[in-house]
């Protein structure tokens, strides 16, 4: 059994004055593939902002250690460093700062620096892997990308930055079937001992490519059940209804 | 009769001075002078109580009788000049606005083009009407301080490029000052022929430092018919120096101006950045890029004025203020009824990176033709909240992502320069602007 990575328990977060995660209890493992669904609007960003360090997300109560150390204290910053990685679900454009620019400056940051051509050889190496076009080395991060390209380019960091657990909420949301598998591809031949996920989703899809260890459903802010992958595939057929009336008729 | 600006002893702007000025000058020049030192004297001191124009900039704490008229010039700030040179345009010629002989470095290219390259005295007794074309565009008495220039000014510089010959190499010129107490009189005089083209690099800078200056600086630039002119200038003036310059270039049909302005310099400064789009089917585009923190004052006016048919014209000035800084911009479109189908676009965009810091900008169409296309845009925000979020998360920290975002909004300014070499200069100085704390100017020594 490996070391435990992230381990949150009793989490409870207000954005904007109101209560969205209210007590939720979750553990990975170094390596895992944790999937995370639940209804659309369930607190699945939440949890993963909070997480992250955004400021606007409050932490009203419970604990977080990542790799052993409490993380609540920490900045976005910080906690990047101590390798948390988040896949954004809607990444932010910043015009001005070109691609390569910004995944320098984070490497140089995370104290994973490499000399120029290693690093240029290692961006078109990943680029290629991604179906990425060499032009995006020079636009300016995010700015004007398609909604596939933007998650590409999330992917891709992930590839550069190599954490130790990336959380990737609603990566395979508005991607048509080729990038899924792309994406997918690019997710599983990064994750191994060194480097665990947590998939956020509400569609089983993704996870055909990505064979969680574990599965969870939050539902208005707390885990109301895990299983193995069998709960995704039941997910799948019946919909979240059978198991939230059973999840909601047991906390009743 | 002695004069109201001799009433302090150190005082040297005075009758004497202009009148010393007027002697050594061409007739023409001389009536000139006297017409602008009349003028000067007669009008009151710019108030922004009483004039519109000064609303937003107040100039109460500058008595320019005060400053002395710089007789030398600064070694270790020509020194920090030339080494830019070195760096960002290494072929260019380096010409040094001094009141005292300076030679003029690396022009021999230019020269055996045919290029003249001179002080702008000397130009004027040797081609006084080539100086007295571009003279045109600018009234002796239109403002106060036009006319102290016009009084007061010495050495200058002086570029003209001959019918249809496309310079080998930039100009680069150097506008030092140093000292204490001492006015500078800064002068760019550039006339294109027909079909001309040239690089032009205008530099002004004193070390870093409090010590008080003054600059009062005109820039004029003439393209005839068919020129192209690239005209790029960084004030990096040390934190006590007053500037206040007027550049103004005018047009001719179908000749097409690149104006990039980098503001970073001075305690205050008010400049004019004016494009006479004359010619039938002349183009400007005009881009500027100013940073300011500790006090500094900023303020840039610009016109944009359609005369000729076809003319189009595009201007963005972008503004990141911190600590409490100001920055005031006002900006016009005036298209004449003769600009028919004129194109004409305006924009500022302002970064706010403190709460004290403040930005004020008005710009204003003024239309007399019919079918015309232009526009205009103003926007003031904060670092965007999302954007530094997104570089935390990556690791970056907060200062380092504020950073980022202040050079990726100036960038997408830079990136538009068509001379590289001073668009990586222009980088360089803003990174150590952005890096710096409120410290403006060179690294050198007064000597
Ligand atoms: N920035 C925000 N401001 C206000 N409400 C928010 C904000 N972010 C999320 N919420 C609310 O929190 C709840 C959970 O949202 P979210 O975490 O995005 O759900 P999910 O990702 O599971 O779809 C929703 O009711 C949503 O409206
Ligand atoms: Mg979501």
């Amino acid at each position: 059994m490996s070391q435990t990575v992230l381990s949150i328990s009793g989490l409870r977060a207000t954005v904007e004055g109101k209560e969205i995660l209210k007590g939720v209890d979750l553990q990975v493992a170094q390596g895992e593939i944790h999937a995370l669904m639940g209804p659309n609007g369930s607190g699945k960003s939440t949890l993963a902002y909070t997480l992250m360090g955004h400021p606007k997300y409050v932490v009203t109560g419970g604990s977080v250690t990542f790799g052993g150390e409490d993380l609540l204290p920490l900045t976005a910053d910080a906690r990047a460093r101590l390798g948390l990685f988040l896949c954004f679900q809607y990444p932010t454009a910043i015009p001005g700062v070109s691609t390569v620019n910004f995944l320098r400056a984070a490497l140089r940051a995370q104290g994973k620096e490499m000399p120029a051509r290693e690093f240029l050889n290692r961006l078109s190496t990943e680029m290629k892997e991604l179906k990425i076009d060499e032009s995006f080395r020079s636009r300016y991060i995010n700015d004007g990308f398609s909604g596939g390209e933007k998650k590409r380019m999330e992917i891709l960091q992930l590839a550069m930055l190599r954490p130790k657990l990336a959380i990737l909420d609603e990566t395979d949301s508005g991607l048509d079937v080729d990038a899924l598998r792309t994406v997918a591809d690019g997710v599983m031949r990064l994750c191994g001992p060194d480097m665990g996920v947590l998939v956020i989703t509400h569609y089983p899809r993704i996870l055909e490519h990505l064979h969680p260890d574990r599965v969870h459903v939050l539902h208005d802010g707390r885990v109301v059940t895990s299983g193995g992958a069998d709960l995704a595939r039941q997910i799948e057929r019946e919909g979240y209804e059978p198991i939230l009336g059973t999840a909601v008729a047991a906390t009743a | 009769m002695t004069t109201p600006l001799t009433d302090s002893p150190a005082a040297a702007l005075g009758q004497a001075v202009a009148a010393a000025r007027a002697e050594v000058s061409p007739a023409w020049l001389a009536a000139r002078r006297r017409i602008a030192w009349d003028a000067y004297e007669a009008m009151p001191m710019p108030s922004s109580q009483r004039d519109e124009d000064w609303r937003r900039t107040d100039i109460a704490a500058l008595h320019p009788e005060r400053f002395t008229p710089i007789d030398h010039v600064d070694a270790a700030v020509v020194d920090a000049m030339r080494a830019q040179r070195d760096g960002a345009a290494p072929t260019a010629a380096f010409v040094i606005d001094s009141p005292v002989a300076a030679p003029i470095e690396g022009a021999d290219t230019l020269h055996a083009q045919g290029i003249i390259i001179t002080t702008l005295e000397e130009a004027a007794l040797v081609h006084p009407e080539l100086v007295q074309r571009a003279f045109s565009s600018v009234r002796a008495d239109e403002s106060k301080f036009v006319a102290l220039w016009n009084a007061l000014w010495r050495g200058g510089v002086f570029v003209y490029v001959p019918r249809g010959v496309e310079a080998l190499a930039p100009v680069w010129i150097a506008h030092p000052a140093g000292g204490d107490g001492h006015a500078v009189f800064p002068s760019t005089v550039v006339v294109l022929d027909e079909g001309a083209a040239l690089t032009v690099i205008d530099a002004y800078a004193s070390p870093t430092g409090p010590a008080a200056l003054l600059s009062d600086a005109m820039v004029i630039l003439s393209a005839a018919r068919d020129a192209r002119l690239d005209y790029n200038t960084v004030q990096q003036w040390g934190e006590g120096v007053w500037h206040i310059g007027l550049q103004r270039a005018v047009l001719d049909a179908n000749a097409k101006l690149r104006f990039m302005g980098v503001t970073l310099g001075a305690r205050l400064q008010k400049v004019w950045w004016e494009v006479l789009l004359e010619g039938v089917g002349s183009e400007a585009d005009v881009l500027g890029i100013c940073f300011g923190d500790g006090t500094q004052h900023f303020d840039h006016q610009s016109l944009q004025a359609h005369v000729g048919p076809e003319t189009r014209s595009n201007l963005l000035l972008k503004v990141a203020v911190r600590d409490h800084a100001r920055s005031v911009y006002g900006g016009m479109i005036d298209v004449a009824p003769t600009a028919v189908h004129a194109d004409g676009y305006v924009a500022n965009r302002n970064l706010l990176l403190s709460q004290g810091a403040k930005a004020d900008s008005i710009p204003r169409l003024e239309i007399r033709a019919n079918d015309v296309k232009c526009g205009h845009g103003a926007t003031a925000g904060h670092v965007d909240a999302d954007q530094r979020f997104y570089l935390m998360a990556r690791g970056v920290p907060p200062e380092e992502a504020s950073a980022l975002i202040v050079r990726g909004f100036m960038d997408d300014v830079l990136d538009r320069i068509p001379h590289r070499g001073f668009a990586e200069l222009a980088g360089t100085l803003l990174d150590a602007e952005i890096a710096g704390g409120s410290v403006t100017g060179v690294a050198a020594q007064a000597s």
